[in-house]
């Protein structure tokens, strides 16, 4: 089957959107390519792909590679969605099972790309309850939960603030742990296990999509894309340990 | 005993259900979440509570437990695996160990000049890093291998089964 050049073009332009966004918003690598490949062959065209962490390099031909493209297309940097990651995995499959046109394809990507979020305050709330539980997990009072249960949603609600402004991702991770852990430090003043409630307190920081998507990438011969997420949830582990350590030198003298 | 382990798996439940609210799941994944979050850390409980394994070995079990259900969560949910795993192994992650290895750091330079209390301070920071760094090496590793004994099965969870031609 062959193509004109147009019709491989807007294909091209279609696969780059689709990927970038797959990977920016916190899919394995070797899913990116399963997904846009199917994509890709259910058109009748073959696509190679080279991820790194910041920009991709795509190339689309068509069986016979009368015509061949080669773009490279950065990554943008989109907050963590497993909805994009179910439901953008979810068209690909269809894009076989039913053999979707372009036009069809680039809808329905945009349907999934405008659903709307939860709301922000409801997640707010529901971290803030994961953190209790958590603190409880770890034997911690009731009085630690309650602690917690305020300090995280301080925390949490100010790194979406300051997400939502564009600062760096590291200083919004210090600061958003230096000022939960301060919050939980406040534990120390009432009878409550203060201890627990300060560690608790910034375990929502922790990258764990990153982590485990590093890991699975590095297993599964990605070493590159693997190795830099997993940098990357390192220096956030680490900004968020510095957060803490800011507390913890304040309170250290009174801390058991 | 029962009622712990109850206890334990719901309190994983909620914190599993905050932590994957973070990374915006689909909103059928919640619940196949908390039941994942839920068997986990109640299986860790138990395995640490009745047959005195340590930390890392209980979270590595726990979490060959997670994979495997959510092997059969993800064909139910039309959820990728990876969706439902990540967030229910957070609640397992060992906060304690990990604050203690800061808090041992900080004393440590504190007291630099004491020749004893460093000593001690280093060996705290050291083992509390060791245990945090292999509990969340192998709750990583044991969910993550089903990908690897079933890669064709863990890889089409998306593929809706009316679809199937």
């Amino acid at each position: 089957m062959t193509k004109t050049e147009t019709e491989i073009n807007e294909f091209t332009r279609f696969i780059a959107e689709y990927a970038t966004c797959l990977l920016g918003s916190g899919v394995h690598t070797s899913r990116v390519l399963r997904n846009s490949s199917r994509i890709a062959s259910s058109m009748g065209l073959t696509i190679s792909m080279t991820t790194f962490q910041k920009s991709i390099i795509l190339t689309v031909s068509d069986e016979a590679e009368t015509h061949l493209l080669t773009r490279v297309i950065e990554i943008p940097g989109l907050p963590i969605s497993f909805e994009f990651n179910s439901e953008l995995s979810s068209l690909s499959w269809e894009a076989v099972d039913k053999h979707l046109s372009l036009e069809e394809l680039r809808q329905r990507f945009d349907t999934i790309k405008a659903k709307p979020k939860m709301k922000s305050w409801l997640v707010v709330l529901l971290v803030g309850l994961a953190n209790a539980s958590f603190c409880r997990l770890f034997g911690g009072d009731f009085g630690a939960m309650l602690v917690v249960f305020i300090s995280t949603m301080i925390g949490f609600f100010l790194r979406l603030q300051l997400q939502h402004r564009g600062i760096n991702h590291f200083i919004v991770f210090t600061v958003s742990a230096f000022v939960a852990s301060l919050c939980a430090s406040s534990a120390l003043l009432f009878d409550a296990t203060a201890e627990t409630a300060i560690a608790t307190s910034v375990l929502y920081l922790i990258p764990g999509v990153p982590l485990i998507n590093g890991v699975i990438d590095i297993l599964e011969g990605h070493t590159l894309t693997g190795g830099s997420r997993l940098i990357q949830a390192f220096l956030l582990i680490s900004c968020s340990a510095i957060g803490l350590s800011c507390s913890l030198f304040i309170f250290q003298n009174i801390l058991p | 005993m029962v009622v712990n382990i109850l206890v334990d798996g719901l309190l994983a439940a909620v914190a599993g259900i905050g932590f994957g609210a973070i990374s915006h799941p689909p909103r059928r994944a919640f619940l196949y979440i908390a039941i994942l979050a839920a068997i986990g850390h109640g299986l860790r409980f138990y395995l640490m509570e009745t047959m005195h394994l340590d930390i890392a070995t209980a979270s590595f079990f726990a979490s060959l437990a997670i994979g495997a259900f959510s092997m059969w969560f993800g064909r139910l949910s039309f959820c990728p695996i990876t969706v439902l795993y990540i967030p229910a192994l957070l609640p397992m992650v060992p906060g304690m160990y990990a604050y203690k290895s800061v808090l041992a750091l900080i004393k440590f330079m504190h007291h630099q000049k004491e020749a004893v209390a460093a000593a001690n301070y280093m060996q705290e920071m050291f083992s509390n890093v060791v245990v945090t760094v292999s509990t969340v090496f192998l709750l990583a590793l044991g969910a993550t291998l089903f990908i690897f004994f079933f890669p064709k099965r863990a890889y089409s969870m998306t593929r809706r089964a009316v679809d199937r031609p």
